[in-house]
């Protein structure tokens, strides 16, 4: 065994974990209570997420001080992109009343942390260079604005098929969420701000699998070509032809799930042990 | 004792053509209140008349049954029988009338339930009543505790959630595409009535671009002229709609005017910018199909109304919750009332204990003041004085318990005994056990000479 290998398994989940986890669970109860109605706890459901938020940074926090760096694998970086996601949910959460998407992301955040977590290691990855690094902590940021702007599109299709059906007596409708409007330029937004993030992981990463001598025929590299094509796509169309709401917020979707699957292949592949 | 009454009519119990018969205008309000407390058994008075409802708060004088003499005067008022309006009038005492009160202001005896519109016509109705000189500090505290209680309804429930009418929907449904509407234009097509008081709406919402269009540009002149509009030629209308935001339709065309064709051209030129298309004319202005195009968001007058009954049915829940805190409100309201009506008696007992321990303290003083006394001699004087202050002030209750006639005495001995918290034995020991007593009561002691 190399001592990286030591060093991963050894790292037990920490108390902070336990707590994001519980935390997460509460926020997911107390946000689907309030979209049953009782908009009296929707503070005490944005408070518990923000304990998850505060638990579940200290715990990357502490992995920090067992020399666990939050982009040393796909597994830690995953964790780490349940993190950002929470975190941007809260950011707009300040602004817009989003307790339809909550209740969607804080489950996802759970799972993503969980699995995180618990599932085991594998064999340790290769001792990672600067570059690696760079590469999976830019990625991951990359991906996790991705997927804060996918979740705001979903709402937007939620609360705009609501609207244009007319199903007055939904809960989105009831819900009285973000403005649509609101919602498709904030996505838009994101999507600005995480296209050059992910395109100079891309790059580091084509740069650093050359340099390891690997070959390039593995499905997620042309995959993760796919999330950069969706996404300068979209940029484009928006830009150049005013594409904007429905078929905007479909195309921002199409590319989170390609980013998605290149993310389990990689996981697969890590438990897989290749 | 006097107690509140109300005695009205409202949309409830009779159609408009019977109310506007027994409307007071603004102007008589005075007049009537001041007739009202001099001729009749009120004492104070209070008069609401709107479009919905006209009636009379009050409190009876002492004893008196007001409500019957009322009916008659709102009915001679407006020169009407009093029989003819027996049916629609109703009237409230007592604890019905408070609730009635309450109720009234918090909006839950609306036509619209919830509608706000209510409260400050009452405010304005107490204003006048004090103007009269007709309200008194009954009238005034339950008006007070109404408005207060109004508040509550409204913060504490739903009851006044959800817009409630047509054009606020509207809004509405505008506000959940763009949030805020500050800065949207909105294009008015067809100058009807509805789409006025959509516009305006939408106005006071914050989007102050609003252009109209319509066939007859004599129309659309008249009524951007009234809503702070712009008028523009028919023939432009593709494109108005390529520049608006909101469209309100309200044209009397028999075919629609917002068609598939013409829409496939807007939306385009748009680039599929968000434009809610508010369609509240009959036969409808807008195809359904274009609700079809990305962004574009139909409404027809259906929906509207669909909406409005939904956020109805929602205040009519709220109100159930709304009724509990008025109940509550006036429980305690009727509590007041009651600890106020033995305020007076409370007094004088108390005037009465005060006076006569002054009267006694003061001669213990003199005399105390006179000359010297030896510390023993100063005790005798002051268990005097508390000897004589009560004998004095149970001499009172004492004769007139003894004077009763049979057929009180049982009911005065009970009263006192509820008032003083006391248990008399039924059998002799009581007697035996305090004989001083007793004969004290039965004899009050002969003022002694002041000790020189």
């Amino acid at each position: 065994m190399t001592p990286a290998t030591e060093r991963l398994l050894s790292v037990s989940a920490s108390p902070a974990f336990w707590a994001a986890v519980v935390a997460y669970a509460a926020a997911t109860a107390a946000l689907l209570v309030v979209l049953a109605g009782h908009h009296k706890l929707r503070p005490l459901a944005l408070v518990l997420v923000g304990i998850a938020f505060a638990a579940h940074g200290t715990d990357i926090g502490w992995r920090g001080t067992q020399h666990v760096h939050p982009a040393q694998s796909v597994r830690e970086a995953l964790g780490f992109l349940a993190f950002i996601i929470t975190g941007g949910y809260l950011l707009a959460s300040a602004r817009y009343r989003l307790t339809v998407g909550g209740a969607a992301v804080m489950p996802v955040a759970l799972v993503m942390l969980v699995v995180a977590r618990l599932t085991p290691a594998g064999t340790a990855p290769e001792d990672l260079s600067t570059l690696g690094k760079i590469h999976i902590s830019l990625a991951t940021v990359g991906v996790g604005v991705f997927a804060l702007a996918s979740a705001l599109s979903m709402i937007y299709l939620i609360e705009e098929r609501a609207l244009r059906r007319k199903r007055f007596d939904t809960v989105a409708f009831k819900d009285n969420g973000a403005p649509l409007e609101a919602l498709d330029r904030l996505s838009h937004r994101l999507i600005w701000v995480g296209f050059p993030i992910f395109t100079v992981a891309l790059v580091l990463g084509a740069i650093w699998v050359s340099k390891l001598g690997e070959s390039l025929d593995r499905p997620e590299y042309p995959l993760a070509a796919v999330t950069w094509m969706f996404y300068a796509a979209l940029l484009v169309v928006r830009q150049a032809y005013g594409w904007r709401g429905r078929r905007a917020a479909r195309l921002t979707l199409a590319g989170f799930a390609a980013a998605l699957l290149v993310l389990v292949i990689y996981l697969v592949r890590r438990m897989a042990g290749g | 004792m006097s107690e509140l009454f109300v005695v009205g009519i409202s949309w409830r119990t009779a159609p408009v053509a019977v109310r506007e018969q027994l409307a007071f205008r603004d102007e008589e309000l005075v007049g009537t209140l001041q007739a009202m407390t001099t001729e009749l058994p009120v004492a104070e008075a209070l008069l609401v008349s709107t479009c919905n409802r006209v009636e009379v708060y009050g409190v009876s004088t002492p004893g008196a049954d007001p409500t019957g003499p009322v009916r008659t005067f709102l009915a001679r008022q407006r020169g009407l029988a009093p029989s003819a309006m027996a049916d629609v009038l109703y009237d409230h005492r007592g604890s019905s009338a408070v609730r009635h009160v309450f109720s009234v202001a918090s909006a839950l005896d609306s036509l619209v339930l919830g509608e706000a519109q209510i409260l400050g016509q009452l405010k304005a109705a107490y204003s006048v009543a004090g103007e009269a000189g007709t309200s008194g500090p009954v009238l005034g505290r339950c008006l007070e505790r109404a408005f207060g209680v109004a508040k509550r309804v409204r913060t504490e429930t739903a009851i006044a959630r959800g817009a409630a009418n047509v054009s606020t929907v509207a809004v509405d449904l505008a506000k959940r595409v763009f949030g805020d509407l500050t800065g949207k234009s909105v294009l008015v097509i067809g100058a009807g009535k509805m789409s006025r008081l959509a516009a305006r709406h939408l106005y006071s919402s914050g989007a102050h671009r609003i252009v109209v269009t319509n066939r007859s540009p004599d129309k659309a002149e008249a009524l951007a002229a009234e809503i702070d509009g712009i008028a523009q030629p028919w023939d432009d209308l593709e494109r108005l709609l390529v520049e608006a935001d909101v469209v309100i339709s309200s044209t009397g065309a028999r075919q629609p005017i917002l068609t598939r064709a013409l829409f496939k051209r807007v939306t385009k030129a748009r680039r599929w910018r968000q434009l809610v298309v508010i369609d509240i004319a009959v036969p409808r202005d807008a195809e359904p199909q274009i609700g079809d195009f990305d962004g574009v968001y139909v409404f027809d007058i259906d929906d509207l109304e669909k909406v409005v009954a939904a956020n109805l049915a929602e205040r009519a829940k709220a109100a159930e919750h709304a009724g509990r805190i008025v109940e509550h409100e006036a429980g305690q309201f009727e509590h007041w009332l009651r600890t106020q009506s033995v305020v007076p008696t409370i007094r004088a007992l108390r005037e009465r204990f005060a006076r006569v321990a002054d009267v006694e303290l003061q001669k213990s003083l003199d005399q105390l003041a006179r000359r010297e006394h030896t510390p023993a001699q100063q005790r005798e004087v002051m268990q005097r004085l508390v000897q004589l202050v009560v004998n004095k002030l149970l001499h009172q209750p004492t004769a007139a318990l003894r004077e009763a006639p049979p057929d009180e005495a049982g009911l005065r001995a009970e009263i006192l005994c509820q008032l003083f918290d006391l248990s008399p034995g039924t059998g002799d020991e009581p007697r035996e056990a305090q004989p001083a007593l007793d004969r004290e009561i039965a004899e009050p002691a002969p003022e002694r000479k002041a000790v020189t």
